[in-house]
């Protein structure tokens, strides 16, 4: 009898201890199978930013190409008065255009940390270069209902002092490999940002969200929402698209 | 004789005499007061400067600038060892950083600036911020100025989330407790400076002894890694206005003289133009046309004298009592002129002699330059008033 029930346990116990013995490995599996869902060699993207900061809403229409992770070009579409702006990014330099001035000014260092046109992002936010799996080092912290769903709750550790964002908090979905939410934090663990992605839908055997709902935790009623109307991957995308001479009207 | 005949005319003008004496005596009590007052306003200001911020002088890492905060964060450096081996009553070690005050959900961009509680060569009232111990735990203890706290309104005791950079780059924030509001004379450390230990921003901020600069009684020569900039130049722009001001009072008094100048002309060339048979009579009754013009020029001198001998009598009275009330410029802090205090008279003994001698000196010829006529004066002319026509 007392054999049964020891075997009983040993049963009902087994499965936790591997769990436990595999946890941090499928975390970073799982993170690893979310940034190959989300990036990709090449990308096109028409989109609109929406930025409301509690006082007014103002709607920025955009297109942008990216080339793997350290290339981008964006092009400001409406409003008029930012019509014609356009963005580069090579590696960790970010340029920046504006038909009024007609002058490109790069956005280096410090500069990258101010609000990008008084959205919740920063020019830095906005120009990430690194696939989160490569930055960050996953553990499981458990397993919690998101909108009805089992998601994985994963904690990220940077592997590098001066990664910008020291931990993320991640609510992923392990069946689908997408992520749902993401709170960044300070050093000191207070929350600073939360990324919310919304209404996944597939592209090219891909999920990827419709709406990315960028909030700054220190400010009160304002977030920021990228709407993706139209996304391709793997397109070609000519080199003039990264290069400074399209930095003009 | 020719005093006494003069001062009999002086007399004799009545009101037109007692309005030159009076305002040549206010003109010169103006330029007193404003060149002193100008001089108080500068000596008040140098030396909040000096007792806040500027010292005898900084140790600066080269090509810090205070107003390009983007440059902050990559302009830090331990401190050499000739200035860490200096007492605390010659040295005062600073570390400026960027950070961002979240007060009431607003962002709020400020400068973090860590001063070194031993320090006794700035007069800074942060003994608030000497109770709290170290390390820091979960909130930082910062104070700030009066004026921060009326822009940010903030008040002591409030809480509130500050965020920074630390030295790799990674972005942290903590609770920040104001734990003083205090008065700070120079509105440039002031508005938008948060006052932090020296300790708690370099454990923040990973930054064990970095400083941005040092700040000493004066310059100790060459320091490795560190460029020493003298009070002159941490001072230059408000030494550079102060010099604009000091012009434009002069230019103010030359105008007030050039005035007064031309009242004591004025009575002196109706003079002799009324007094031609005057004139012609002292000229008959053998008076040599030199002595003739001594007498007239005396006479209009005499403004000036007089004005000299009532500007002691009515300035001296005015300045003692301005002494004991004295100015208040509060409202140029908001400009950030470094001086909130009450401001008083300094008076410097060469530039109120010099006013006065020029101004003596002016009315001297003024007096004498209409007058001049009389040696060419033909005496049975002026006799029958037609000499000067």
């Amino acid at each position: 009898m007392q054999l049964k029930v020891l075997a009983t346990l040993f049963l009902l116990l087994l499965p936790v201890a591997s769990a436990f013995g595999q946890t941090d490995a499928d975390a970073q599996r799982l993170l690893e199978k979310i940034d190959d869902n989300l990036w990709s060699s090449s990308k096109h993207i028409e989109g609109r930013l929406i930025i409301d900061n509690g006082r007014r809403v103002r709607e920025l229409s955009e297109e942008s190409w990216m080339m793997g992770v350290t290339k981008g070009y964006s092009h400001y579409k409406s409003p008029a008065r930012e019509r014609g702006t356009k963005m580069l990014k090579i590696e960790n330099k970010l340029w920046l255009y504006t038909p009024q001035t007609d002058r490109k000014i790069l956005i280096a260092g410090h500069m990258l940390r101010q609000s990008m046109m008084g959205s919740d992002l920063s020019y830095e936010d906005m120009m990430e270069d690194v696939k989160v799996s490569e930055a960050y080092k996953a553990t499981i912290e458990g397993f919690e209902d998101y909108e009805g769903k089992r998601v994985a709750v994963l904690r990220l550790t940077a592997r590098d002092t001066s990664t910008t964002y020291q931990t993320r908090k991640v609510w992923a979905d392990p069946d689908q490999f997408i992520i749902l939410q993401e709170i960044r934090y300070a050093k000191s663990g207070k929350a600073l940002k939360s990324v919310e992605f919304r209404d996944y839908f597939t592209v090219k055997n891909r999920l990827f969200p419709r709406r990315m709902v960028f909030r700054d935790l220190l400010k009160e009623d304002t977030k920021t929402t990228y709407i993706f109307d139209s996304i391709e991957f793997d397109v070609d995308i000519p080199n003039r698209y990264f290069s400074q001479s399209i930095l003009k009207r | 004789m020719i005093l006494k005949i003069a001062l009999r005319n002086f007399f004799g003008q009545g009101m037109r005499a007692v309005l030159n004496v009076f305002v040549t005596a206010l003109i010169i009590i103006a330029t007193i007061f404003s060149l002193s007052l100008l001089n108080g306003f500068q000596a008040q200001a140098l030396k909040n400067m000096s007792v806040t911020d500027a010292g005898g002088g900084h140790y600066r890492v080269p090509g810090f600038d205070i107003l390009s905060p983007m440059d902050w964060e990559d302009l830090t450096r331990t401190v050499p060892e000739q200035l860490k081996r200096l007492p605390p009553g010659q040295k005062a070690e600073v570390l400026v950083q960027q950070g961002t005050l979240f007060v009431h959900q607003h962002l709020f961009p400020v400068q973090l600036r860590g001063v070194e509680m031993a320090q006794e060569l700035l007069d800074l009232p942060l003994q608030k911020l000497k109770a709290w111990s170290t390390p820091v735990q979960d909130t930082v203890p910062v104070v700030i100025g009066r004026q921060m706290a009326k822009a940010s309104r903030l008040k002591a005791g409030d809480l509130v989330v500050m965020k920074w950079r630390d030295k790799f780059g990674a972005v942290d924030a903590l609770d920040a407790e104001i734990v003083d509001v205090v008065p700070l004379v120079n509105p440039r450390v002031d508005e938008g400076v948060a006052w932090l230990r020296l300790d708690h921003l370099r454990q923040i901020t990973q930054r064990p002894g970095e400083i941005t600069w040092v700040v000493v009684e004066g310059n100790l020569g060459p320091v490795d890694g560190l460029e020493f900039l003298d009070v002159d130049y941490l001072m230059n722009d408000l030494l550079s206005l102060l010099k604009h001001d000091r012009r434009n009072t002069r230019i103010l008094w030359i105008i007030l003289l050039l005035l007064a100048g031309i009242s004591v002309f004025n009575t002196q060339y109706l003079n002799i133009f009324k007094r031609q048979k005057e004139i012609g009579t002292l000229l008959a009754m053998g008076m040599t046309p030199s002595r003739v013009v001594r007498l007239f020029t005396l006479e209009g001198s005499l403004a000036a004298f007089g004005a000299v001998v009532l500007t002691g009598l009515l300035g001296i009275p005015f300045f003692a009592w301005f002494q004991t009330v004295g100015f208040d410029v509060s409202h140029l802090s908001e400009t950030g002129i470094p001086v909130r205090e009450n401001i008083f008279l300094v008076f410097r003994p060469g530039e109120i002699a010099s006013s006065v001698l020029i101004t003596v000196s002016l009315m001297l010829v003024v007096a004498w330059w209409p007058v001049r006529r009389i040696s060419r004066l033909d005496p049975t002319l002026a006799l029958r008033g037609r000499g000067i026509t």
